[in-house]
């Protein structure tokens, strides 16, 4: 059932852009920091060539940087059997940007490219769905262009002259729209654009198009919103089906209710403040979030991390990947209309790794405990007798138990196997990482294509199931737990004294110019942080690939013909953490 | 018919209802209870000793929630979709006898009390009737309530009943084959007089009645009309406070009534068939104890499988109900009665 299997080095990146600059010649150029540089209207043929020449099957993450006087769209292209990433970017000018689109090449371009057009207004050409993703559709501007400014911070200094007009100041609910919010729309916006005519006194708004559009029997299509208030979407979210009787037609994921602009946020923030944030970021695998950050930032400055702070940081990510597989599996079952049962099991382990966080960094859920070339403290002496009896004892019987009980369950095979099949093609294009991936057939876990930290040390193995249904990413992530205990049961003994945070000690730190994508692999998948500096306290760009919205895309192609229940259960076989998902 | 006669009957409506509320509410105090200890939890346990008044304290809240009727709904039948459920639940108990009859001498004349509400010859076709009609409770609130989760979820509450009620009822002909009587009183009858449980003869009857029985009161692993994780809450998204409260009785009450069913039908009834061959009969309060025993042990099964399983998929059932239950129980009936026959002979 599931496999373990290692992946084959590939090339180097710089090898790889030598020979891209080779064979396409004029049409490319490459920049100081090693990216491919190509204008938008040879785009599509290079990155064509990329896939097809080159082994850059996956798109690992996409991008925009908005430089005032252009804007510059980054790639980071990869390939599924390992490697860095390659960085590839186009410029466009900012009066009318206007960039073509890469879904035809890589489908899992669609919610970063609409994410891009949601921040910049960047359009990208031949995408066949346009439109804001995190943002609501009546919103006006693009809030991570440099010249958007967020509320109350306008201006340089308070009392900002739009909250407080001719030194009045009025109420929001004084100047409501016709939707019934004070917030700003773009001009002449009618509602048209999300299918939505102003509401009158009293009207029911129904989609009664998409009601009649009936399948050849004559049978009415129902268009079901699953959410935003919905028991199993595992939040805000909203999946908009099409049903015909209970088969899904078709499936819309609907995202941003959470969204608080965690890159304008960081962006604005200093270096080092951003580190508390990522924590909110996927609040289930909060020192994974944290460690990207870190990792990104120490490759900008070219920290060295002390051995004893990298034993500490494999131990506390290892452990807080298996606390989110307990999690998302409890929480699966409970998708699958388990009434809690496995799910209380599975919290119950988990309980007992968030003391150990708090313990550790003082906090159960938002440690902030990463910093740039370490970690904030040393661990408590209580703390390794007690990490050393759950690795070796409790743990490995708790996943017995989970195992026991539900992998072989009559009825839970029943509702996962071959439900929500991804073949490893499609699950590569649409850019998915994590289980999903690996669920798949593909064995492409960041640790060891991209290896970070100092997991090259320890002998462990990338779990890959071949079904690439539900069952399969289930079965996954009970053998990462149990890969994760190998790590930590070669880790421990091993750990070393020494001091915790290296570098020159600082309140402030100077991160040189520069720029740099690094991921980890979080129990979701690849986590990406993209972060450009100018030199100044604060980042002139923070991106943060999401697992979790990136593998949100390949969701209707699960979907698709399958049954409503069906539909929870893939949303759950994902596991999505919606602070990650809307940022 | 006289008043004391009526007195009597109406008494009895009355006990009949006061004890089922009540054991409504000590249901789902059992069921808190019961998953939340194989759940690693406590329960409830403000309320009250042990948290026994939890159930008083939820029913308060109930009656004091606002009843909201959302926009749009068809209002008759909105209203009238829950008071149907809790009177077809409440009615299908009226055949179920719980003791022996006593006699007693009221204004020197002597009189039966049969603790029964009504006996008569085709009481098994009643209660399979008057279950059917559970149904329309939870089809006419789905249509009703102008919601889209409550309309497929009446949609699948009508679909699933068609898929199980069918298998159901033959399971049911073959003990009614066995014993040769459709009356609640000569079933249990029989099986005093034979000193057997049905269950013995009848196997492969009451397996199909305990499955049908699940799907029929809408309980984990088949509660598809409600499932929560698809449907939000199914039929009765839309019902608050006392109107959602009625439809959750009616679960609950129905759950009572198919436990009631199976120990008159397969467990002895009130008796101990094979213990009474020794003790001979015992006197009615015991009777009542021994029947409250069964159901409760009937109700904890309902109870541990809904802690346990996950719920299957909805056209599973159908397709389960369809090629397997149905079947199965046509060979038994089929079986049964070959050898009744053979034995006749």
């Amino acid at each position: 059932m599931t496999k373990q299997t290692d992946v084959v080095a590939a090339p180097a990146p710089a090898d790889v852009v030598a020979a891209v600059h080779k064979q396409l010649g004029e049409r490319v150029t490459v920049d100081d920091g090693g990216a491919l540089v190509v204008g938008p209207s040879n785009l599509i043929d290079v990155v064509r060539a990329l896939r097809d020449d080159h082994g850059l099957d996956y798109l690992a993450n996409l991008t925009a940087v908005d430089w005032l006087d252009r804007f510059e769209v980054v790639y980071h292209l990869c390939s599924s059997a390992g490697g860095a990433p390659i960085v590839l970017k186009t410029t466009t000018d900012r009066a009318n940007p206007r960039v073509p689109s890469l879904f035809g090449i890589y489908p899992g371009a669609d919610f970063q490219e609409r994410e891009v057009y949601d921040m910049f207004g960047i359009r990208f050409a031949g995408h066949p769905n346009l439109k804001r993703i995190l943002m609501w559709e009546g919103f006006a501007g693009w809030p991570l262009r440099k010249d958007w400014r967020e509320a109350y911070f306008e201006q340089e200094h308070k009392p900002l002259t739009s909250r407080w007009p001719d030194g009045q100041f009025f109420f929001g609910e004084d100047k409501l729209t016709d939707w019934g919010s004070n917030t700003k729309l773009p001009p002449a916006y009618t509602g048209a654009e999300i299918g939505r005519p102003k509401p009158q006194e009293g009207q029911y708004v129904v989609d009664i198009d998409a009601l009649r559009r009936g399948t050849s029997f004559g049978s009415d299509r129902l268009v079901v919103n699953m959410g935003p208030q919905h028991p199993s979407t595992h939040g805000v979210f909203q999946m908009r089906l099409v049903l015909d009787g209970e088969t899904v037609v078709d499936l819309e994921p609907v995202m941003g209710y959470m969204h608080r602009n965690h890159e304008k946020i960081g962006e604005r923030n200093l270096w080092l403040g951003n580190m508390p944030f990522t924590d909110r970021l996927d609040y289930i695998a909060q020192l994974g979030s944290e460690w990207g950050y870190a990792l990104c930032v120490e490759r900008m400055m070219g920290l060295e991390v002390p051995e004893r702070a990298e034993y500490i940081r494999v131990i506390m990510a290892e452990l807080n990947r298996i606390q989110s597989h307990f999690w998302s599996i409890g929480f699966l079952l409970n998708d699958l209309g388990a009434f809690f049962t496995p799910s209380l099991y599975a919290i119950e382990e988990r309980e007992i790794v968030l003391d150990l966080f708090e313990m550790a960094t003082g906090s159960r859920l938002m440690c902030n405990y990463m910093r740039f070339g370490g970690v904030a403290y040393d661990l408590p002496d209580a703390f390794m007798p007690l990490v050393n009896v759950l690795v070796n004892e409790r743990m490995e019987r708790a996943i017995d138990e989970i195992d026991a009980y539900l992998t072989n369950n009559e009825i839970v095979m029943e509702r996962m196997k071959g439900v929500g099949v991804l073949t490893p093609e499609l699950a590569i294009a649409y850019s998915t990482s994590g289980p999903v991936l690996r669920g798949s057939g593909v064995a492409y876990d960041v640790r060891r294509a991209d290896p970070y930290g100092i997991y090259d040390r320890f002998d462990w193995n990338v779990v890959t199931a071949n079904e690439g249904d539900v069952y399969a990413r289930y079965a996954v992530r009970i053998g990462e737990m149990r890969e994760s205990l190998k790590i930590l049961r070669q880790a421990l003994p091993q750990m070393p004294a020494g001091e915790i945070l290296g570098g020159k000690k600082a309140w402030q730190v100077r991160v040189p110019a520069g720029e740099h994508y690094a991921r980890v692999e979080n129990p979701r998948g690849e986590l990406g942080y993209y972060c450009v500096s100018d030199g100044k306290a604060n980042p002139y760009r923070y991106h943060v690939r999401s697992p979790c919205f990136v593998n949100l895309t390949s969701l209707a192609e699960m979907c698709k013909g399958y049954k409503v229940a069906d539909v929870v259960a893939i949303l759950g076989s994902i596991d999505i953490v919606l602070g990650e998902v809307d940022r | 018919m006289d008043a004391i006669e009526l007195g009597i009957v109406a008494l009895k409506c009355l006990v009949i209802v006061a004890v089922l509320l009540t054991g409504f509410a000590y249901t789902t105090f059992l069921e808190r209870k019961v998953i939340a200890r194989m759940q690693q939890r406590l329960g409830p346990n403000r309320a009250g000793p042990f948290g026994l008044l939890q159930p008083a304290a939820d029913g308060v809240k109930l009656i004091f929630k606002e009843n909201i009727t959302p926009v749009g709904v068809d209002r008759f039948v909105y209203f009238l979709a829950p008071i149907v459920s809790m009177v077809v639940a409440i009615m299908a108990f009226a055949v179920m006898p719980v003791a022996d009859p006593i006699t007693v001498t009221i204004g020197g004349q002597v009189r039966e009390i049969r603790f029964q509400l009504a006996d008569f010859n085709v009481a098994l076709l009643y209660v399979l009737g008057i279950t059917s009609l559970a149904v329309y409770g939870l089809v006419l609130a789905g249509w009703a309530s102008n919601n889209k989760f409550a309309l497929i979820g009446g949609l699948r509450s009508a679909a699933q009943m068609v898929s199980y009620e069918l298998a159901m009822g033959v399971a049911l002909v073959s003990v009614v084959l066995v014993v040769g009587s459709l009356s609640m009183n000569d079933i249990v009858d029989w099986q005093v007089a034979k000193g057997l449980p049905l269950i013995v003869l009848q196997p492969v009857a009451f397996g199909i009645y305990a499955i049908t029985a699940i799907a029929e009161t809408n309980r984990a692993p088949f509660d598809f009309p409600e499932a929560e994780q698809e449907l939000v809450a199914g039929y009765h998204t839309e019902y608050t406070g006392m109107r959602f409260a009625l439809f959750f009785m009616a679960e609950y009450i129905n759950m009572i009534t198919v436990s009631g069913l199976a120990a008159t039908l397969f467990l002895g009834g009130h008796h101990l068939p094979f213990v009474e061959r020794f003790t001979g009969n015992l006197p009615w309060f015991v009777d009542i104890g021994v029947f409250l025993a069964k159901v409760i042990l009937a109700l904890f099964l309902f109870i541990w499988i809904r802690a346990t399983i996950p719920r299957l998929r909805y056209d599973r059932l159908m397709a389960f109900g369809w090629k397997v239950l149905l079947p199965i129980s046509l060979a038994n009936l089929a079986l049964t009665a070959v050898v009744i026959a053979f034995l006749a002979r």
